[in-house]
């Protein structure tokens, strides 16, 4: 197990250095650079090289990104220049409240998915089955940027269930303010059920029909128990790749839903960063989701093992 | 009142092509202390008959009709509740792959503790204690720390027993056993079938042993209830089936087994075409289309039970057995070339085809982060061996002794660690890529799994035709009517072709993976376990065109199995490996008369003989325990951890692979089973 968590951690890192490069690469391609953004349209060619130089964008590229790794080793993701703040701050105020908002709609996703699975496949082909099946279907077609905005319409402006307030943004902003998260939480659970309790509800299917559910019940074991005891636990073991391998997707990807309900976090702030040429920030945040991804399937494989103990990981 | 009895059973599965009538009216009784067998080949309802009584149908199947009496209450008539109760406590019940039909994230100790806690409402401490006892009553060796082990962790033998442990944790008075056997290893199955044996009579249940082969139950059953497309043809006391069957299907699937046929000399006998369509069964004798004593009456009317009142024998036949002559034809080989009566030229032998020489196959065993070797699997440990052109050399070994492995090595699949393969005298590894290409066209595999060898989106004139592709044979009209040609001999019709591969029968498929191995042709086909998955009366009829077609063009076999008696229809010799060794290599009646090592003594005594008598006053040697792993095989002579005959110096030193009687007889044993005689000691000695 050591060995094997050390080689994993040792690709995990070989693959961040090489997300660094190519983002690096990329993004120092992008055709008006970061002086001109700043200086705006009318800056005369002469500032805008005072400004690079003074950004250190005038030296090549290896050379600009070998500083910025070694800072980087440091722990310090460099300047925004648009900001005039360290990255890593700016990236610490946005977390607290992105992470939390992926991890509430994760685990509100997951407690509804399996029990609407389980409900799914012990009735499979039933009329419950195929109205959820439908539903999911639904809740799955429809993007984000419109049941976002759906949900705020009727809840906020018409009903006025959750008051129209306040922007999230801090962390302690979202703590505080329970109610903010009401609409965000549900337009993340609404598009992710439909994924979890499908599958929760094939992999149930599948199990249903292996032989040694023949055999429990061949023993005496009743509905309940079967399902529970020797269905359930087989059924989720795939469930923990899902989770790991749907976290990047989480940390970024509330992007649209921090847009629509304003909350300033890692997503508002990549957007607004990439609006602005800021490829400081843009970087940052580029490594933190690709730091979440290696994290998610390396946790995904992990706790795989864990659970079942056919796998050993050598 | 017997303590189980099945009264007119009915049970329909719903496919999607309509409803099958899988068990169309079945009534056997058990009494108690007694076991039943219940035979037939797939398809034949005997283990849907066995999930009906537990109610245990699979998904389509409707309520069984008729009655399930346990001890005079109708189990048909429990509602779910009631019937958990007698599930696991009145009826114990083990299926036939213990590896999928145990949980595999559950230790067995847990698994079986939990019956005991379901009906005994015995706490967590007294059902784990209860958990090791049975454990230890099944004969698994330390229990105590195996009930800990999850099912992977254990051998196929030793899962079986936990399985059997957890079908008797709760005293069940009947099991019922579901091919307890099917997937174990030969030396292991009669293990496991003298374990129920004693756990019957200890523990004074009843037992219900279904099974597909007659010499499965002949010594473990005081009653045999023969089954045919749904129904019971013939029940009869296991002494009186086996000394004289009533019915035609008995005696047909007698005569299909391959030891009598050898016993006896003749032919082996393959009960022509297939079962009735279960979903549509003729209102006539369901085995009219394939038996050899039909008349008229039978095409037009359902024969009634004949029922000998004093014992309880019946059978369902207006003409059985010895009281009509036979009318249809004779041993039908189902070929173009049997067909046509042409007894098959006796087998010329030729110059030496395969030479294997000191072939060794290792795999490493790696570890850590520096993937540091750590061990060997030796799979394949210095095997030497000649066949010659036409001839069919039978390899025989257990699951893990490295028979299949060195059927990948001589057909190229794979690279060895050392040693030499030659075909046709020349050395495939010294060989340019496109000459070895060249000589690869002369061996050809044939696969055990058909199903899965073959891609199922081609039709199969592709699949037999693909080879001819790869090899660039020919033009198309060539390839086309070469292909014909093939089928003709494997005794498919033409309009086979068109079709995909599952929607053959495993013996027709079967037929195609021959024709397929045949089209370059090749001049050594290596057979890895070609019959092992089909039922016997296929079998028989799948080994008869093998051998039609040997003798048709003067092919050699390398015939791989895990079965004595499978291999020894067809093969010249018999060469059987142990743990990546050869350990005996002789003629095939030799080998099988006269084992000279223990090894082969155990394979010999562990082919169940097709009489009651026989097998039941059989003193057995046998090897007990499973094959060790051959990541660390013992030292000295492999077999000796299971041997019966070890000493001291079998740890020591490595016996070498000796003469041990005429015709190139040899054996690898320090304390061979027939001494050597005169002469060769005579010549070992110089
Ligand atoms: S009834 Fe006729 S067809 Fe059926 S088994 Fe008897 S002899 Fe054969
Ligand atoms: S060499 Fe010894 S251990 Fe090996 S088979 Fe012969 S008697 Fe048994």
């Amino acid at each position: 197990m050591t060995p094997y968590l050390i080689r994993r951690l040792l690709q995990a890192v070989a693959t961040l250095f090489i997300v660094s490069i190519v983002a690096f690469w990329l993004l120092h391609l992008m055709p008006d650079g970061v002086a001109r953004g700043l200086l705006g349209p009318r800056a005369t060619p002469e500032l805008i090289a005072r400004e690079e130089h003074q950004l250190g964008l005038d030296r090549t590229l290896v050379v600009q990104y070998g500083i910025w790794l070694t800072k980087l080793l440091h722990g310090d993701l460099g300047t925004s220049p648009v900001y005039h703040q360290s990255v890593s701050a700016l990236i610490g105020e946005r977390l607290g409240q992105s992470a939390y908002l992926a991890a509430l709609a994760l685990l509100i996703t997951v407690l509804l998915a399996v029990p609407v699975g389980v409900l799914q496949a012990t009735r499979a082909g039933s009329l419950t089955d195929h109205t959820l099946t439908t539903l999911s279907f639904v809740g799955y077609a429809v993007p984000v940027f419109f049941v976002g905005p759906l949900l705020r319409d009727v809840f906020q402006v018409r009903l006025h269930w959750v008051p129209i307030a306040n922007q999230i943004d801090s962390f302690h902003s979202a703590l505080i303010q329970p109610e903010q998260l009401v609409l965000p939480v549900a337009t993340l659970v609404i598009g992710l059920l439909a994924g979890y309790s499908r599958y929760v509800r094939s992999a149930m299917l599948d199990e249903l029909t292996q032989d040694y559910v023949r055999t429990a019940v061949a023993k005496g074991a009743r509905g309940r128990r079967v399902l529970y005891r020797h269905v359930l636990r087989n059924a989720m073991l795939p469930m923990a790749t899902l989770i790991g391998l749907s976290l990047p997707g989480l940390v970024g990807g509330a992007l649209l839903v921090e847009q629509v309900f304003n909350i300033q976090g890692l997503g508002w702030l990549t957007v607004q960063a990439a609006q602005r040429d800021d490829f400081a920030v843009v970087l940052g945040t580029t490594m933190l989701t690709a730091l979440a991804t290696v994290a998610g399937s390396l946790l995904a494989d992990v706790s795989y093992a864990a659970l079942d103990p056919r796998v050993r990981l050598t | 009142m017997a303590l189980l009895e099945v009264r007119d059973l009915h049970t329909r599965i719903k496919l999607k092509r309509g409803a099958v009538r899988a068990v169309d009216g079945v009534s056997f009784s058990v009494e108690a202390g007694e076991t039943v067998g219940l035979v037939g080949e797939s398809g034949c309802g005997k283990t849907l008959t066995a999930l009906s009584i537990m109610r245990l149908l699979p998904a389509g199947g409707s309520s069984p009709r008729g009655s399930v009496l346990l001890d005079g209450r109708d189990l048909l008539r429990l509602d779910e509740d009631e019937m958990a109760g007698v599930r696991g406590n009145d009826i114990g019940m083990i299926f036939q792959d213990p590896m999928t039909a145990l949980n595999p994230t559950m230790t067995v100790g847990r698994q079986i503790s939990e019956a005991v806690r379901i009906h005994r409402g015995a706490g967590k401490r007294a059902a784990r204690e209860r958990a090791v006892e049975v454990l230890r009553q099944v004969g698994m060796p330390s229990p105590e720390q195996r009930a800990a082990d999850y099912p992977h962790q254990l051998s196929g033998g030793m899962r079986q027993r936990a399985m059997i442990a957890m079908a008797l944790a709760a005293e069940p008075r009947l099991l019922i056993a579901d091919e307890p056997t099917t997937a174990l290893d030969p030396t292991v199955r009669r293990q496991i079938l003298e374990l129920i044996d004693g756990l019957r009579e200890r523990l004074g249940m009843a037992v219900v042993l279904v099974a597909h082969d007659l010499g499965v139950i002949a010594g473990h059953a005081d009653r045999v209830n023969v089954m045919y497309a749904g129904r019971i043809v013939e029940s009869a006391r296991t002494a009186r089936l086996y000394a004289g069957p009533r019915h035609p299907y008995t005696e047909a699937l007698f005569d299909a087994l391959p030891d009598r046929a050898a016993e006896g000399g003749t032919r082996l006998y393959s009960i022509p075409g297939q079962p009735p369509d279960p979903a549509d069964p003729p209102a006539a004798c369901r085995f009219a289309a394939r038996c050899r004593y039909a008349q008229e009456d039978c095409r037009t009317q359902d024969p009634p039970y004949r029922t000998d009142e004093e014992t309880g024998d019946r059978y369902a036949c207006f003409h059985p057995v010895g009281t009509t002559q036979r009318t249809g034809a004779e041993p039908a080989a189902g070929t173009g070339i049997a067909a046509a009566g042409r007894e098959p030229a006796p087998v010329q032998l030729g110059d030496v085809l395969l030479e294997v020489t000191d072939l060794v196959k290792d795999y490493p065993v790696t570890k850590g982060l520096l993937r540091r070797r750590v061990g060997t699997v030796s799979a394949v440990a210095g095997v030497s061996f000649s066949l010659r052109a036409g001839e069919t050399l039978g390899l025989v070994g257990e699951t893990g002794c490295g028979k299949t492995t060195l059927a990948r090595l001589i057909v190229g699949l794979e690279a060895s660690t050392s040693g030499t393969i030659r075909v046709a005298g020349e050395d495939l590894a010294a060989l340019t890529p496109r000459a070895r290409r060249r000589r690869r066209r002369d061996v050809q595999l044939m696969f055990q799994d058909t199903h899965a060898a073959m891609d199922p989106r081609m039709r199969t004139r592709a699949v037999v035709r693909e080879p001819l592709d790869i090899q660039r044979i020919g033009d198309r009209a060539f390839r086309e009517a070469r292909i014909r040609e093939l089928f003709e001999q494997v005794g498919l019709p033409v309009s086979a072709l068109e079709r995909y591969p599952h929607e053959f029968s495993g013996g027709q498929r079967q037929r195609v993976g021959l024709a397929r191995a045949l089209a370059p042709a090749p001049r050594l086909i290596v057979a890895d376990e070609p019959v092992s998955a089909l039922d016997a009366s296929i079998q028989s009829q799948v080994l008869s065109v093998m051998k039609d077609v040997r003798s048709e063009f003067g092919l050699s076999y390398l015939f791989i199995s895990h079965d004595l008696s499978a291999v020894r229809h067809l093969a010249d010799r018999i060469a059987v490996m142990y743990l990546g060794k050869l350990v005996e290599l002789g003629p095939a009646e030799a080998v099988r008369a006269r084992p000279v090592h223990p090894y082969t003594r155990a394979l010999v005594d562990a082919v169940p003989v097709a009489d009651p008598a026989v097998e039941r006053g059989r003193i057995v040697t046998g090897a007990g325990g499973e094959p060790p792993s051959a990541l660390d095989p013992p030292s000295g002579c492999r077999f000796r951890t299971r041997c019966p005959a070890a000493r001291e110096i079998c740890a020591r030193q490595e016996p070498p692979l000796a003469r041990h009687g005429p015709d190139g007889h040899q054996a690898a044993c320090h304390f061979p089973l027939v001494p050597l005689s005169a002469e060769e000691v005579d010549t070992r000695r110089r």
